[in-house]
């Protein structure tokens, strides 16, 4: 069994699963769904478009280098059956899986701090340089000037009869 | 998909440039024609000083459709575009080259010589 990967997206395509286009000079484009399909058949740049790896990995979204990316090849030589080694690889797919699900975590997480302390820096200036506008809530109770008048406004509600009646 | 009135493209170098599908040979009021199915077919332009001339009536077998072509083992593939190889009455091609990717689905319909010429089995 052979997993592909998805011209477009960069997801994995399992056999049965979406559609081949083969171009007459020979090259297949494999797609994973008809969404990524539809998108080539539109002229699309997958480096355009905001939701396929080729998009994330060029605009940092995603960790690119990693050694735990060395794992996952194509490899055309197919491997002599060892039970140990099956054994012993299906034990570290678990692992390497584990590792590089926490190192992208992590990246994603280094590079949102860069917008947190941002933006936290920006309320800071806005603080300072607007402090005036707030007035403190005792200068508002000594200076009338500075709030709305209080207004009573009478609003009449007619009791009807038809509820009382109801009730008895 | 091929249909009569379909034209298609000529994947080999027997002088033909497009054909017009007039008729599918196989049973009787057969709609549409795919991959290996062998059609008849009006040659709509032929290239100059070629053995083969415009309007002559041959035979032909569909090499790539733009329509999907599944497979038993779940795969779905299409061509660019539709395209035939012109062949004789017993299914040996009348060029002697066959030009872009085709089918594999042809070895087993036994278009062998068509399969053995061609750049890339697909």
């Amino acid at each position: 069994m052979r997993l592909e990967k998805c011209w477009f997206c960069s997801s994995t395509v399992y056999p049965g699963h979406g559609i081949q286009f083969v171009r007459n000079d020979a090259k297949i484009f494999r797609f994973c769904r008809s969404k990524c399909h539809k998108n080539f058949k539109m002229k699309r740049n997958p480096r355009k478009v905001k939701w396929t790896k080729a998009y994330r990995r060029l605009h940092g979204k995603d960790m690119t280098q990693d050694t735990t990316f060395e794992f996952e090849r194509k490899r055309n030589r197919p491997e002599r059956y060892d039970r140990n080694l099956a054994e012993n690889t299906l034990k570290a797919i678990k692992k390497i899986d584990k590792v590089r699900s926490d190192r992208a975590a992590s990246h994603i997480e280094k590079r949102l701090k860069v917008r947190k302390g941002k933006e936290r820096r920006e309320a800071q200036k806005e603080l300072e340089q607007s402090i005036h506008l707030v007035k403190a809530p005792q200068a508002l109770r000594e200076d009338q000037s500075l709030t709305l008048p209080k207004i009573k406004v009478q609003v009449s509600q007619p009791k009807s009869d038809q509820n009382q009646a109801m009730e008895e | 998909m091929i249909q009569s009135q379909t034209h298609l493209n000529v994947a080999d170098n027997s002088g033909a440039r497009e054909l017009m599908c007039i008729r599918i040979i196989g049973t009787s009021n057969r709609r549409y024609a795919h991959i290996g199915d062998v059609i008849i077919a009006v040659i709509k332009e032929a290239v100059p000083n070629s053995p083969l001339e415009r309007s002559e009536v041959i035979r032909a077998v569909i090499v790539r459709t733009s329509k999907e072509l599944k497979r038993d083992n779940g795969m779905i593939i299409r061509y660019d575009d539709n395209a035939a190889v012109v062949i004789d009455q017993e299914g040996n091609p009348k060029g002697t080259r066959i030009f872009g990717a085709i089918a594999r689905e042809l070895r087993q319909l036994n278009f062998t010589k068509i399969v053995s010429l061609a750049p890339e089995v697909l």
